[in-house]
């Protein structure tokens, strides 16, 4: 109840670089559980939208209908809607079969080749009952129109006379449940390096030495200042921890000639969407996925039941 | 667009190299051997004493059709592809014909057709529709683009004939062995040994014994009797020769001057022995050529058949032509053979030469298909030709008169009672079987087990069959390993990694990928003419300064001068200083294509020794040995011209260095004369796969060629037009980054079979502990490691009715019976793309006689999807016949096993979510695949880790790596040393570095569990990963309660039958020590046979109770409520009262017991006491 030492932070997002299905922050004054946890929910479970369940009228392809319906789940669709959309299991509009639209959205396939030419059948030839729902685009986000039309992903390969006629479901899911609701192709984050030189050692340093103990990180951390000669530090991120330049300056025989800590309390995230949901919407969502969780846990507040669910927890939540 | 068709066929030449001895052997078959084979077969003659007339039957001319339809009209036949015979279960074969002629006395010789069947046609040989055909049309005709051919559809089932090792044929080899001893008193275990092969490729196996007492003995076999005979009497009856003629050559090869030096061969023993043997003669009193021949002819001829009339000399003769060195015309040849066996016989007695070993490969070829059917056909169309023989005369001796012999029509109805269709089944079921059903044995080893099934389970085992050399089943009982191991002299030949483990290890051996094995054609597909060959060779010898032996002449012997042997016939003798200059002669006429000098000559030059192999120069052309290239790097170099075909009789003595550039320890008296082309060129096709396989422990390569022909791959292209009975197929395959050579040479990419995985090494929540190892699942929600298995189901109504109500059955679906409706459609098969569940039903069908429809239930605990239905839409008849194809879905699950390409296989033990992966902080890189460190430091396997950084580097550079074995063992051809001390680690690591990489591949990974850093840096990289086809899903097994035995009320075993994993005596000691005997009593009893038993404590027995059923007494039934069940009674029998009854609870085996005990009289009794002790 009073005021004891409070660990309360308040976490800052700084974005760095942002692009459709790109995006690269910052996160400081948190610790890794938050940051790890920020990135198992947007790999794991950020909404989106997938087709999952595959009516087959025709498959008369060379491929078998689970193997068309498995491509055909892994395609991704465009998911802004997901976040408001129901989940069928969920739904009460309709019984549980998941075919309303408030949790589904319906797309059709008819394909038949009928020349000599192999047909691609792609993701371009699904029709959606949804205008907002549909395959997503890639074409303008490679930006080369040089190929006059891009085709979407393909599904299958169609020769004269064969046919494929479908109806398919898409619904709400997470990507823990099946990885094609994963709206994230990657997540990952790394801690902010901390980089000192020790430039009293490094005075003791041959040019030829300072050249060698660069060129020893694989990626470009440091380099020879042409001018001064004095080795800086262009691009601390650059460091994979892989402690090469450590290791090399124990070889050479000046241990401590840099000291690279990790902070542990800013990380550098990168996020590649799918392309269902933007990058930026992405991780926004998987902050309300992440306080939705939280509030599920908050909601059982004054009940008896939360002691008994979470105990000391549960009293520390309730503020004691 | 001819331009890519063109590359296209070019590409598949490697591959149907390897395939090419199966094809060839067949194409000489119905080429040239059915005519030479039938010249070969005697003549048979009936006479009739009635009217006194001679018939001569003998075979003519072969015919054999391509596979051709039985259709209803006669008139138009429409070719029968190998893609229906399998569809539709039947043989793929064509029609043989063979005339007879028929000559009365010396009259005009008639030429009748005779039907023999059906003769099974393999694929791809010059009968085979596909012959020729470009990918293309192949897969227009349903077939794989790349189709090799090499077996046959035998009910449609592809079977290949197993290469089988047999003998050296034509070479004399001096063996030890002590089953020689047994013949009969007096003989030693040494003797040598001729496998002689006629040219018709039947063989005969002659051998020379030597007796104790310093003679010689010639044992032949003759319709599966060994029969023996003095040395001597063979050499004088051979030609017209005398004592002292003999002796002379007997004794030739030695020579006083010489004592014990180098290449001698011969002692003063030797004019003993010749002394011995001429005395034994005069013991029998023989004297001339004339004697010799009634002396043989009037032992042999009880057996010789057909030649009870004849004279003993023409008797004689027939043995020595049919059965004495047969594959030698002249009986000079003969004469001369047989002179240098026996001093070869006396040389190893005296030591002066070693015995050679007969499990060596020096001394071995191959049987080849055609050459099979070749001498299996001839064996029966012999036999029937005898029954024919037989039944003329039977008909004559019973009807007499009365059969009008001289009428042709009138012997062909008799000769027809012996149908010819019966020679054409044998040979199918030969091929069906791999049985070999005759009387004589054909001079081979063994009965059975000449044809295996080819299996598709992937491309690698399919094409491992072909390539597969077997050493006999005989040896596989031996309890010796001598016959397993690996020897020096098949280098190069067979490959020393691809062996099974256990039980066939070392038998069961495979080609390397550069053996070939010498056929009937020249590299050009054209025929050989032998005896041309043959000349032109003794041509050459004579040039080069050989002495030709002439009949009568005596030569000198080693070391003076050596035997020159061609084929088996002494063809003269070269000095043996002249010898040396001679060969590497001989070797530069192989190069050349003008010589007329065969490409694939065997020089074996077997040099003057101190006491080693017996010297000589043996030339052999004939087909079925195993030849490989090789650099002949004395001839002067005309660009390619320099390749030369060796085989293993030459290779052992010739000087092969590696092509590294060194001299590979060799001293300048024994210069390289050759140079092998490549260092892969001694591992097996299979093998040659494994990625660097020179940084392996051998034993993970040999494990490796195992599991690769386990995999569970992309096994087939016409998946859909086969209907084998189980077919593994992975779905999403990819191209492995780091591959060797020989995947591109053999176009591994049509069937690829795994992978690349990105493998972290890491212990990562114990759950990859002893080779487990974690996948990744949502890497397999995206489709990794997908399969399914096909199962067809045929359907044939036709095979399960008797003859009377054929066509009574058909396909329907009930009317009445609306139950079925979801499953089946009215044609009474299900509908495609449709689940059926277990006990579910897939088919109906109606009997029309009883009016009744029975449905075909699922059996098993898997549902399955119905893939595809196959009818037979042409036949007007009504559908008899139909295959359903079941689709078992097979994705990845706990327990299913995967395997690298090094040996280094593991179950998966669990499925990890993706974030619970460990994760790259600057890639964001999760690892499908998790796998434990200590699966590294015993096994040795550093391809593997090579394998994972060198396809990373390739990843990041996009492009494939080369990763052959040996590669820094070869120096390369512009001579241009490419910086080959640089270790290939070093390669990689410097290409990751600069692609911002650690150096040895390692990478700083995050728990994707905590999201803290792992505290050591982790190994990962993409490895090629293969699924291997052994599943949990066909091997679970799980009982609580179900089906019992009959017998003994305990549960059954057999997981097709739902029964359980028997609990046996170990685990039993196990659950005792322990102490856990509640346990044991619920496993061994509670669970198994609980009986409560009734049980007699007057006189102990439990066989003797007996129910008594309680008389019902009417009228106490109350309305409403079911009868009050009266209490059974139990009575003994043998006490006549129910008075001591109790039960006991007792094993169901022990009631059982007491019954068999009692049925052998012996009266069980049992004491009841309550525990107390009585």
């Amino acid at each position: 109840m009073e005021a004891g030492a409070s660990y309360q932070r308040f976490p800052k997002v700084k974005v760095r670089e942002l692009k459709d299905d790109y995006l690269k922050f910052e996160l400081r004054d948190t610790d890794a559980s938050v940051a790890n946890a920020l990135r198992r929910v947007m790999i794991a479970e950020v909404p989106t939208i997938a087709i999952d369940l595959v009516e087959i009228e025709v498959n008369s392809s060379v491929l078998n209908d689970e193997f068309i319906a498995h491509r055909l789940g892994l395609i991704p669709l465009t998911s802004e809607r997901a976040m408001s959309m129901r989940f069928s299991r969920d739904c009460d509009a309709c019984d549980g079969d998941g075919q309303c639209e408030f949790c589904s959205v319906e797309f059709h396939l008819r394909a038949k080749c009928m020349t000599d030419q192999t047909l691609d059948v792609t993701s371009k030839d699904l029709i959606s009952s949804d205008h907002t729902v549909v395959p997503v685009d890639f074409s303008d986000a490679l930006g080369g129109d040089d190929s006059s039309e891009q085709k979407g992903i393909t599904i299958v390969k169609l020769r004269r006379g064969q046919e494929l006629r479908l109806r398919a479901i898409a619904r709400k899911g997470i990507g823990k449940d099946h990885a094609k609701w994963s709206p994230a192709a990657t997540v990952t984050f790394m801690y902010e390096p901390e980089i000192h030189i020790n430039e009293d050692l490094m005075e003791t340093l041959s040019l030829e030495q300072r050249q060698s103990w660069v060129e020893s990180s694989p990626t470009k951390v440091f380099e020879m200042d042409p001018n001064t000669e004095q080795v800086v530090v262009i691009d601390p991120e650059a460091y994979t921890y892989d402690d090469e330049v450590i290791k090399k300056a124990e070889a050479m025989g000046k241990p401590g000639l840099v000291e690279i800590y990790a902070k542990e309390d800013s990380f550098i995230f990168t996020v590649e969407s799918t392309g269902a949901i933007k990058s930026s919407q992405l991780v926004v969502n998987a902050i309300e996925v992440l306080k939705q969780k939280l509030d599920a846990v908050r909601l059982s507040e004054d009940t008896v039941e939360a002691d008994d669910q979470f105990g000391e927890l549960g009293a520390h939540m309730r503020g004691g | 667009m001819g331009a890519t068709k063109k590359a296209d066929a070019a590409d598949y030449e490697a591959l149907r190299e390897l395939f090419r001895h199966h094809v060839e052997s067949f194409d000489h078959l119905v080429d040239r051997g059915l005519e030479t084979m039938l010249d070969k077969i005697k003549p048979v003659q009936i006479f009739d004493p009635f009217s006194n007339k001679t018939l001569k039957i003998w075979f003519a001319k072969p015919e054999v059709y391509q596979p051709q339809k039985e259709g209803n009209s006669k008139m138009s036949r429409d070719a029968l592809l190998p893609h229906e015979c399998r569809q539709a279960k039947i043989s793929y074969s064509g029609k043989f014909i063979v005339h007879l002629y028929f000559q009365y006395d010396n009259g005009v010789a008639v030429l009748e057709k005779f039907n023999f069947g059906h003769l099974p046609i393999m694929l791809k040989s010059k009968l085979c529709h596909l012959n020729g055909a470009d990918p293309q049309k192949l897969v227009s005709w349903k077939e794989e683009s790349s189709e090799m051919g090499g077996y046959f559809i035998l009910n449609g089932l592809e079977r290949v004939v197993r290469l089988l090792i047999l003998p050296k044929r034509n070479y004399p080899m001096s063996m030890l062995r002590n089953s020689f001893r047994d013949r009969r008193e007096g003989y030693t275990d040494k003797a040598v040994v001729i496998r002689c092969v006629r040219e018709d490729q039947s063989s005969v196996t002659v051998k020379l014994y030597y007796l104790q007492n310093g003679s010689a003995r010639l044992g032949f076999w003759i319709q599966g009797r060994e029969y023996l005979l003095p040395v001597g009497v063979v050499l004088k009856a051979l030609i017209d020769t005398n004592d002292h003629e003999i002796y002379a050559s007997l004794t030739c090869c030695y020579s006083e001057k010489y004592g014990r030096g180098k290449g001698v061969v011969g002692t003063q023993l030797l004019s003993e022995r010749a002394k011995i043997i001429l005395d034994e003669l005069r013991d029998l009193s023989l004297f001339t050529q004339r004697q010799c021949l009634q002396h043989i002819g009037e032992h042999f001829q009880p057996v010789m058949d057909g030649l009870e009339n004849e004279s003993y000399t023409s008797v004689a003769n027939a043995v020595l032509q049919d059965y004495f060195f047969v594959h030698l015309n002249n009986n000079y040849d003969k004469f001369n053979l047989l002179i240098f066996m026996v001093q070869k016989l006396f040389s190893l007695i005296d030591q002066t030469s070693i015995p050679d070993n007969p499990d060596s490969l020096q001394n071995q070829e191959v049987l080849l298909p055609g050459h099979l059917i070749t001498i299996y056909l001839k064996d029966k169309l012999e036999d029937w030709l005898q029954k024919a023989k037989k039944l003329l005369q039977d008909e004559l001796k019973n009807k007499g008169e009365n059969f009008d012999f001289s009428s042709l029509a009138h012997v062909k109805k008799v000769m027809d009672k012996n149908p010819g269709r019966q020679i054409g089944s044998a040979i199918e079921n030969m091929l069906k079987t791999g049985r070999l059903v005759t009387q004589s044995g054909l001079d081979l080893q063994q009965r059975a087990g000449y044809t295996v099934q080819a299996e598709r389970l992937n491309f690698l085992r399919f094409l491992s069959h072909f390539r597969a050399v077997h050493r006999g089943a005989s040896f596989a009982g031996l309890r010796t390993t001598s016959v397993r191991k690996l020897l020096p002299e098949s280098w190069g030949f067979l490959c020393p990694v691809h062996t099974p483990d256990g039980e066939p290890c070392g038998l069961l051996n495979h080609m390397t990928s550069t053996c070939r094995i010498t056929s009937f054609f020249d590299s050009k597909g054209k025929f050989r003419d032998f005896v041309k060959i043959r000349t032109s060779i003794l041509n050459v010898l004579i040039g080069i300064g050989m002495t030709p032996s002439l009949p009568k002449i005596v030569q000198a012997g080693p070391p003076d001068v050596l035997s020159v042997l061609l084929d088996g016939r002494v063809v003269g003798s070269i000095p043996s200083a002249e010898v040396e200059k001679a060969i590497s002669y001989l070797r530069r006429l192989k190069l050349s294509t003008t010589s007329g000098i065969p490409d694939d000559l065997e020089v074996g030059y077997v040099p003057l020794s101190f006491g080693g192999a017996y010297p000589g120069l043996y030339l052999f052309t004939n087909p079925s040995r195993f030849v490989r290239p090789v650099r002949n790097i004395s001839a002067p170099e005309h660009g390619s011209q320099n390749i030369e075909l060796i085989g293993p009789f030459e290779q052992v003595f010739m000087e092969i260095r590696c092509p590294d550039g060194g001299d590979g320890g060799r001293t300048n008296e024994f210069p390289a004369t050759h140079e092998e082309i490549h260092p892969t060129g001694m591992l097996s096709v299979v093998a040659n796969l494994t990625p660097w396989s020179d940084h392996n422990q051998s034993p993970r390569n040999m494990y490796q060629c195992q599991m690769a022909k386990q995999t569970m791959a992309f096994s087939s292209q016409a998946i859909h037009f086969r209907a084998d009975q189980k077919l593994y197929h992975l779905q999403t395959p990819q191209t492995p980054i780091v591959r060797t050579g020989a995947y591109t040479k053999y176009c591994i990419d049509e069937y690829p079979t795994g992978t690349n995985a990105i493998v972290a090494v890491l212990a990562y929540s114990g759950y990859d502990m002893e080779d487990a190892m974690i996948l990744n699942k949502s890497s397999v929600e995206r489709g990794m490691f997908h399969g399914q298995i096909y199962q067809t189901e045929t359907v044939d109504l036709s095979e399960q009715s008797s003859k009377s109500d054929r066509e009574q059955r058909m396909f329907r679906r009930s009317n009445t019976d609306k139950s079925v409706r979801p499953w089946i459609d009215s044609d009474g098969l299900p509908y495609v793309g449709q689940m059926i569940h277990p006990n579910e039903p897939y088919c109906s069908v109606y009997n029309e006689v009883t009016n009744t429809t029975k449905n075909h239930l699922r059996k098993g605990s898997e549902s399955v999807i119905v893939d595809y239905v196959a009818v037979d839409g042409k036949s007007k008849k009504i559908l008899q016949k139909a295959n359903i194809r079941f689709r078992h879905p097979r994705n990845p699950v706990i327990g299913d096993k995967f395997s690298s390409r090094h040996g280094q296989k593991g179950v998966c033990s669990q499925l990890w979510p993706d974030v619970d992966m460990p994760f790259s902080g600057i890639t964001g890189m999760r690892p499908d695949l998790i796998i434990n460190p200590h699966a590294f430091p015993s096994r040795m396997t550093i391809a593997m880790l090579l394998e994972s950084i060198a396809a990373k580097v390739g990843s990041l550079d996009g492009e494939f790596v080369d990763a052959t074995p040996f590669a820094s063992s070869t120096t390369k051809t512009n001579g241009e040393e490419k910086s080959e001390s640089e270790l290939l680690v070093d390669q990689i690591g410097t290409r990751l570095r600069k692609k911002g990489f650690n150096y040895h591949g390692v990478e700083v990974l995050y728990s994707g569990v905590y999201g803290t850093e792992l505290t050591c840096e982790i190994f990962i990289g993409p490895v090629y990963y293969q699924r291997l086809r052994h599943m949990v899903s066909d091997k679970f097994q799980v009982r609580s309660t179900g089906t019992v035995d009959q017998v003994t009320r305990q549960p059954i075993k057999g997981r097709k039958r739902g029964g359980g994993i028997r609990f046996g005596e170990m685990e039993r000691d196990s659950m005792v020590a322990h102490g856990a005997a509640y346990l044991l009593h619920d496993r061994l009893h509670t669970c198994s046979d609980y009986h409560i038993a009734d049980v007699c404590s007057l006189c102990g027995s439990i066989l003797t109770t007996e129910f008594v059923q309680p008389q019902r007494r009417p009228g106490r039934e109350i309305g409403g409520l079911p009868p009050i069940r009266a209490p059974k009674k139990v009575t003994c029998h043998s006490c006549q009262t129910s008075r001591g009854m109790e039960t006991v609870a007792m094993p169901y085996v022990f009631r059982y017991l007491a019954a068999e005990l009692a049925g052998m009289n012996i009266k069980m009794t049992l004491h009841l006491s309550n525990g107390a002790g009585a």
